[in-house]
């Protein structure tokens, strides 16, 4: 087995529970995107590694294969970042949501303390 | 609009309520509950006090963030906001009203450093170093905000904050409104403890949190974060 059929079933694995994760509505939109650029990039990588040796003397990378590696975690970290950044727009939302929530109950309180008649009339009308 | 937010005061929150209807008896007495689980909400009401019952332990600032968009939606012009822990008399509340009806200042901050501890004093030291707040009482729950504090600080950009001291005045100064201190006593704690400094871990987050803050000059680029 080489590395590049190794590398290619990764790609071809991780690129198929991607796409049934989406079918069975476990991973929405942009996040499946990026995953399966992410496949599809191990999948080139696999079919070609030779790819990283033109790309280093660019970069200058002294050392081709590194490149990849470089890559990976490069990438892990951006994708770490959107995801704080995400989970802090989320948790402002989730806050707002929850005092809205405290401030619709308590004027809900109030409109059931009012007389029914005042209720009556403006739902009649 | 008087805003109480509280957790876990039943102990003392009637009586805060209590007070404070005496003083001010037309004037809405809201208790933001943030999560209590010692029969608080209960005790608000039966007080006669309005309840925003959190469905989410917010945190203090969350709580009192609550409390304004409140008083904003019912379209109140002044808040008051008071610990329900007791520590705050009801009577000074016409000194800390004072200045924003007489159109001198936007917030006005009821402050109280002697009780404060040699290590809190210090903290605060480097926080208005930092900062630039030429504040005595950074942390001070009682406060007053008039409406262009109450529709600042109502904005979503605010809403990230956890506590209601720094990062609160950084966005307020950011804004160019005026902040005014006026002394006030501080009563024994009734009933609980503090809630920023029970913890020397809670400290040191508490800490580095409120540096990055300063750092990163919040409030400065509201535009981006709405």
């Amino acid at each position: 087995m080489t590395y590049q059929l190794t590398s290619l079933v990764i790609g071809i694995a991780l690129a198929a529970t991607i796409l049934t994760l989406v079918r069975r509505a476990h991973l929405h939109g942009p996040h499946a995107l990026w995953w399966l650029v992410l496949a599809a990039g191990i999948i080139l990588l696999g079919i070609w590694p030779r790819l990283t040796d033109l790309i280093a003397p660019y970069l200058g990378v002294g050392y081709p294969p590194i490149v990849a590696v470089l890559l990976g975690l490069g990438l892990m970290l951006v994708k770490m970042m959107s995801m704080d950044l995400q989970r802090s727009r989320q948790e402002q939302r989730i806050r707002r949501l929850a005092q809205r929530l405290a401030m619709l109950e308590a004027e809900l309180a109030t409109v059931r303390e009012k007389p029914s008649s005042d209720l009556d009339s403006s739902t009649k009308d | 609009m008087i805003l109480i937010p509280a957790r876990d005061e039943a102990g003392s929150i009637v009586q805060v309520i209590i007070e404070s209807r005496r003083q001010w008896g037309q004037v809405p007495i809201v208790v933001i509950d943030d999560g209590s689980r010692d029969g608080t909400r209960a005790a608000a009401v039966a007080a006669g006090a309005v309840l925003l019952p959190l469905p989410l332990h917010l945190g203090a600032w969350g709580a009192m963030q609550t409390g304004l968009r409140y008083a904003q939606r019912q379209g109140w012009d002044l808040a008051v906001t008071l610990d329900a822990d007791g520590q705050h008399d009801p009577a000074d509340i016409a000194a800390l009203i004072a200045p924003i009806l007489a159109g001198e200042a936007d917030v006005v901050i009821g402050a109280c450093p002697p009780r404060v501890s040699w290590a809190r004093r210090l903290a605060w030291r480097y926080f208005r170093a930092l900062s630039g707040i030429g504040l005595e009482d950074l942390t001070s729950g009682f406060r007053t905000y008039n409406r262009a504090a109450i529709d600042r600080l109502a904005l979503p950009d605010a809403t990230l904050l956890d506590y209601q001291d720094v990062g609160v005045l950084l966005i307020l100064r950011h804004q160019g409104l005026r902040i005014r201190e006026v002394p006030v006593t501080m009563r024994e704690r009734n009933h609980g403890k503090s809630r920023v400094f029970n913890s020397w871990l809670t400290v040191v987050r508490y800490m580095l949190r409120t540096s990055v803050l300063i750092l990163a000059g919040i409030g400065g680029n509201r535009h981006t974060s709405r």
